[in-house]
Parts: C-alpha cells; sequence; structure tokens
C-alpha cells in the first residue's frame, strides 16, 4: 500500500498524523512504576508504549556457561525485550520464545548499556533489564533506549549522562544520488510504523559527552556523543549525514523531555 | 532464573528452614483465627490498584498491580475467521436433511448457537519462563477452560444473547467467527502463586473488551460499522438506570478465579508464597454469577500440587545425632514417622472432604468470598 505521504506530503508538508517533519510524537513517561523491582518506567512516544524494569545490580547467577565475563572486574548486563503478542495491529504468535525484532533489540540494548553504563562499579554482579512492548507503533529500538536510561536512572546505576535515541527517515527518492541542482532534502523526525515500513530509517542514540584530558576545561555543554547508530533500510550516502544531523537534534529534544521526567518526579 | 525453569505446576519454594514452616504452619493453624505473616484475616485479599483500557491497539486491556509490586496486563484481541465445520457437525447436518423439515431446523439452530472452546486462545507469558514452560501452560488452560466452560442461564435479553455462554457470543454466523486471543503479560517476577492476580487481571479486560458492531445480517459475510463508539461489550451491559454515574451492571459475568488453601482446619485465601509453602491443599476454585439470580455458581475446581510435599523434613532433638547426649532416653526409637509438635514434616497424603466442601462454600456462600471480589471487581471502572 503505498504511503498517503507519497503524494500529498510535497503539497502539504504535513505527515500522516498532522506533524511537520521536525516534530517528535507526543512523549510521555513515568518513573518508579513497579515497586518490586529496583527501577522501572514507562514510556510512551505516540502510539508505541514500553515497560522497562530493571533488577540489580545483584550478584550473577553461578553455574550459567556463559558468565566469562562475570568472573571479571565489571558487571554484566541483561536484556530481555517481550513484544506483547496484542502490541501491534493483527496479534501476532511467536514460535517458542522470541523472534528475529525482539533479539536484535535487546542485542543493541545490551551492547549500548554495557559500554555506556559505569560497569566497573559493580564487580561480579548482574544488571538485568527487562523490557515489555505494550504496543508497537514505530521507533521501537529508540523507546525501548529511552525506557531503559529511564529505568536505569531509576535504579541509581550510575552513567555518564543520558542516553537517549530517536529515529530519523528521508522521504522522497532516497535511493538515487541527491540531485545538487534543486537541493530540496525532505528528512523525517520520529517514525511511526506506516512511516518506518515505506521510508529509509535510521536510529541514533546519543549521550552526553564525558570531559576528558583537554575537554575537560570546555564548558560545551551542548558537545553530544553517538551511542548507537543502527539502519536497517537502504539510502544512498548522499542523505545520510542529514538524517545522521536531524536525528541527533531529535535525541536532544528527547533528553530534555526525559530530563523534565525525572526532575517532575523528584517533587 | 535457572531454578525457577525448574518449578513444576507448584510456585517457587521459598528457602525456609524446617524450624520456620512448622512456625508458620502452627500459626495458621491455629483454631479459628489463624495469624498470617502479613496480619490478614483468612478471608482478606491483598490491596491492589486496577485501571481498565489502557492499551488503544486492543479489543480490551486491563492492568492490576498488588502493593508488593507485582503487576499483570491482560491484552484482549478478537480476529475474525472462517469457521471449518468439524466432520460430527457435518454429519449431523447430512442426516438432518434425510429427516423432516422440523428436525433439520432444530439442527441448524444448535449448530448456529454452539462455538468451539478452541476459539478462545490464552497465553501467559511470566518472565524467566518460556512459554510452553508447565506453569504458563498449566496456568492458562486452567483459566481458559473455566472461562469457555460457563454458560449463562435464566433469562433476560442480555442473559439470551450470552446463549451457549462465551463461546455461543463468538459466533458471528454459520461460516463466520470471532477468534479471541488472550494475551497475559506478568510483568515481574511472580513473588506467589500468580493464578488470582491473572484471573482478576483477565476478568476486567473482558469485561472492557469491545467487538464492532456488525451490520450484516443472517449467512451474508460479515460487515462491521467502522464507527468504534458503536462497538458493542462482548459481555453485554444491562444499563436500566440511564444516568451516567450509576455503574453498569452485567448480567453475566466472566468467571474468576479463586485460589484457595487449607492449614490445619483452616481456610485461608489469596495466600502470598511463604503461606502456599505449607499449605495442606492448594485449590483453584472458579464462579461466576448465574443469570439474573444473585447466586454464584461453581464452575470448575482444579487442585494445585502443593510445594509444602517438597520440603525438607525437620529431625526432632531425639533423633538427631548432635543432640543424642541431651536428650534423656535416646535408646527409645522413634522410627521417624509420627507427627512430633513443633517439628516439621511435609505434608502427606489427601485433604478430607469436610475441609473441601468449607473451602468452596466460602467462596459461594451469601456474602462470601466470591461475592465480595464480584463486588470489588464491579467497583472499577469499566469505560
Amino acid at each position: 500500500m503505498p504511503l498517503d505521504t507519497s503524494t500529498t506530503y510535497p503539497l502539504t508538508r504535513l505527515r500522516l498524523d498532522g506533524r511537520r517533519w521536525n516534530e517528535l510524537r507526543l512523549l510521555q513517561a513515568q518513573i518508579s512504576t513497579n515497586p518490586a523491582s529496583s527501577g522501572s518506567s514507562y514510556l510512551s512516544m505516540g502510539n508505541t508504549s514500553i515497560m522497562c524494569s530493571v533488577h540489580g545490580p545483584a550478584e550473577g547467577r553461578r553455574g550459567d556457561g556463559g558468565g566469562g565475563a562475570a568472573g571479571s572486574g565489571h558487571a554484566v548486563v541483561e536484556v530481555d525485550v517481550n513484544v506483547a503478542g496484542f502490541a501491534g495491529v493483527d496479534r501476532k504468535r511467536r514460535a517458542g520464545g522470541s523472534d528475529r525484532q525482539s533479539s536484535r533489540i535487546a542485542t543493541t540494548l545490551r551492547s549500548a548499556f554495557q559500554s555506556h553504563l559505569h560497569t566497573y562499579l559493580y564487580p561480579h554482579s548482574t544488571i538485568s533489564i527487562h523490557v515489555s512492548v505494550l504496543s508497537a507503533d514505530g521507533s521501537l529500538l529508540a523507546a525501548a533506549i529511552n525506557a531503559c536510561t529511564l529505568a536505569l536512572v531509576d535504579a541509581g546505576i550510575p552513567m555518564p549522562g543520558l542516553l537517549c535515541g530517536c529515529t530519523s527517515g528521508m522521504s522522497g527518492s532516497a535511493s538515487t544520488p541527491r540531485d545538487p541542482r534543486h537541493d530540496e532534502l525532505d528528512p523525517l523526525l520520529d517514525l511511526s510504523l506506516p512511516e518506518e515500513q515505506e521510508l529509509p530509517s535510521l536510529t541514533v542514540a546519543t549521550t552526553t559527552a564525558v570531559p576528558v584530558g583537554e575537554n575537560n576545561m570546555d564548558d560545551d555543554e551542548e558537545a553530544m556523543k553517538v551511542c548507537v547508530l543502527t539502519m536497517e533500510s537502504k539510502v544512498h550516502a548522499t542523505y545520510l549525514e542529514t538524517m545522521l544531523a536531524v536525528g541527533i537534534d531529535g535525541c536532544s529534544q528527547i533528553r530534555e523531555l526525559l530530563e523534565g521526567v525525572i526532575k517532575g518526579s523528584r517533587g | 532464573m535457572s531454578n525457577q525453569r525448574q518449578a513444576s505446576s507448584a510456585s517457587q519454594v521459598p528457602h525456609l528452614s524446617p524450624a520456620e514452616l512448622s512456625y508458620l504452619y502452627t500459626s495458621l493453624s491455629l483454631p479459628k483465627n489463624p495469624i498470617r505473616p502479613d496480619g490478614r484475616s483468612p478471608t482478606q485479599f491483598r490491596p491492589l490498584s486496577a485501571e481498565t483500557t489502557i492499551l488503544p491497539g486492543t479489543n480490551g486491556s486491563a492492568r492490576i498491580g498488588f502493593a508488593d509490586g507485582t503487576q499483570a496486563i491482560v491484552g484482549v484481541k478478537a480476529e475474525v475467521e472462517k469457521t471449518v465445520l468439524a466432520a460430527d457437525t457435518l454429519d449431523s447436518r447430512s442426516l438432518a436433511q434425510h429427516g423432516d423439515a422440523l428436525n433439520r431446523e432444530g439442527e441448524q439452530g444448535s449448530a448456529a448457537v454452539s462455538g468451539q472452546g478452541e476459539w478462545v486462545q490464552m497465553s501467559i507469558e511470566i518472565p524467566g519462563f518460556r512459554d510452553d514452560d508447565a506453569l504458563p501452560v498449566f496456568l492458562s488452560e486452567m483459566m481458559r477452560e473455566s472461562l469457555v466452560g460457563s454458560v449463562a442461564g435464566g433469562n433476560g435479553d442480555a442473559v439470551k444473547e450470552m446463549a451457549g455462554g462465551l463461546k455461543g457470543r463468538l459466533v458471528i454466523n454459520k461460516r463466520w467467527h470471532w477468534r479471541l486471543y488472550i494475551d497475559v503479560l506478568l510483568l515481574s517476577q511472580p513473588l506467589a502463586y500468580p493464578l488470582p492476580l491473572l484471573s482478576l487481571t483477565t476478568h476486567l479486560a473482558l469485561l472492557s473488551t469491545k467487538l464492532p458492531k456488525l451490520k450484516s445480517t443472517g449467512e451474508e459475510d460479515p460487515f462491521f460499522d467502522d464507527d468504534w463508539a458503536a462497538a458493542e461489550y462482548l459481555y453485554p451491559r444491562s444499563n436500566i438506570s440511564k444516568s451516567l454515574s450509576a455503574a453498569p451492571s452485567y448480567p453475566v459475568r466472566p468467571p474468576v478465579t479463586l485460589l484457595v488453601i487449607s492449614v490445619g482446619d483452616n481456610v485461608i485465601f489469596d495466600p502470598n508464597r511463604e503461606e502456599i509453602a505449607v499449605a495442606d491443599a492448594v485449590l483453584a476454585i472458579s464462579v461466576t454469577r448465574s443469570g439474573d439470580s444473585e447466586t454464584l455458581k461453581l464452575l470448575s475446581i482444579r487442585s494445585i500440587d502443593p510445594p509444602s510435599r517438597l520440603t525438607q523434613p525437620g529431625i526432632p532433638n531425639s533423633e538427631n545425632v548432635n543432640m543424642l547426649g541431651a536428650t534423656a532416653a535416646p535408646g527409645e526409637e522413634t522410627g521417624g514417622q509420627e507427627e512430633v509438635e513443633g517439628v516439621w514434616r511435609p505434608r502427606r497424603g489427601g485433604v478430607k472432604r469436610s475441609v473441601i466442601a468449607r473451602m468452596v462454600k466460602t467462596v459461594l456462600g451469601k456474602g462470601g468470598v466470591g461475592e465480595e471480589v464480584l463486588e470489588g471487581l464491579e467497583g472499577v471502572e469499566v469505560q
């Protein structure tokens, strides 16, 4: 089914859900939603809603064959992603355990937070993160990153800065090289599911850079560091820079929102 | 996680010593007024918070959270499916063609009403368990059978609509039917046997479930009103009083499964993990309200293997090698079989009939626990 926006977007500059190109969907979040875990959060971006709970840092499981890293001086991050059967438009039956999408998200989250968190503070321990996707409407990975960040903050696990994720895409004929004569680009921020299925998109997550060495003196608070960057669709390389810039801009918008959530919950 | 995987139909056994188990058992089996670890009365439930219609992408959804942090979310999704007629149905219809017209009429009438139990699918996700592990499969089947099995009695328009129970409600016409997927998500580790939590959440989710209004009639291919505001509730409600503030009444309600344990002569509801660990018998009792009548109807009773059978026994001082010098008569053999006061023995054997009868009576009786639970659930606003 061709996306409605592909015909009307050049005329109206409004997307399917009425947003402009640089607008995020409504982001609502809450932390400490589940008293039974060390940290928990609920986050919804548009119609995507995710619950996340963190257990630990706790003593790792013994007798676990793959626990080679558990013996080292760093905590091990475990991520478990569960996309509920009722999350999508059609009810999806998964064959015994996990599907490709959720295991891919889990792997990305694990590697992102394993290197992001100050794991050296918790040797021989495990931080397990459980993500449940209650309703899926695009930007799943980005929403999961944001939900995990909030839950980890709630659990009080030290990290250099908030890790915030966002998606960006490119409408129009993004498979052909960019035409330098009419320099018109149509990047989109924070894609919903129909847009994600139709258009090339990438997920980017940034954090604030840690002041190290010579940069220590810089009071540049806007310095961002890209931590996660994934792309599953094809796009011509000339568009990549714009998409990345739009995504990083979205991340800093999301960071402000998440900071508001964290500060708001203290009051 | 590995020891959770080993947990069979009974929930995980907490690490309690025989002395602790014995203490718990004694305080729970005190005649007339048992003392529970959290100070509740025997029929008191844990406080919970509930909300419904939380997920816009489902036909019906609900969330319940206990104060201890265990939470469950249930989403119900419905799909239209073509009815594959079973072989015996075809046989009876072909037979009916040979019979007289009246007979055929009767046959078709019954075929149109009766649904199939497999149209309701239930799956339970518990963190740390695969969905084909014993616990989720057993729990979902236990809840599904009472759901499918309940058939409303009595009379009234709304009850007629539910003739044949939930199965009958899913029939659209002879060739089409609804398939109902009930997905239960337990969001935290099961701190106690999660059955009551899951059952209550499923109950609320089903009450809030809506199906699109059918526009086509008779044997046409189904065609639905695309106005969601016109959708009809799966469990019809009769709003006799038109005022918006009054809670709607449900002539037919989905069943509720309650977990009851017996310790000694006492009957205890909504047990937590420690209490289950010393139970003599664990029963899952499904009840529903039948039609217009005020009485509750018993749908099913299932016994659940109590984890107390797997516990380690305590050793009385008379048999303890370390205590040999201290005890007066070490030579006297006790055989190790009889009960010694204050020494834990794993529960063996069955449960007395009178105890089971009392458990059922406490649930079903007038002003009993079943009524109390259903009334409490009615208090939850279902939009």
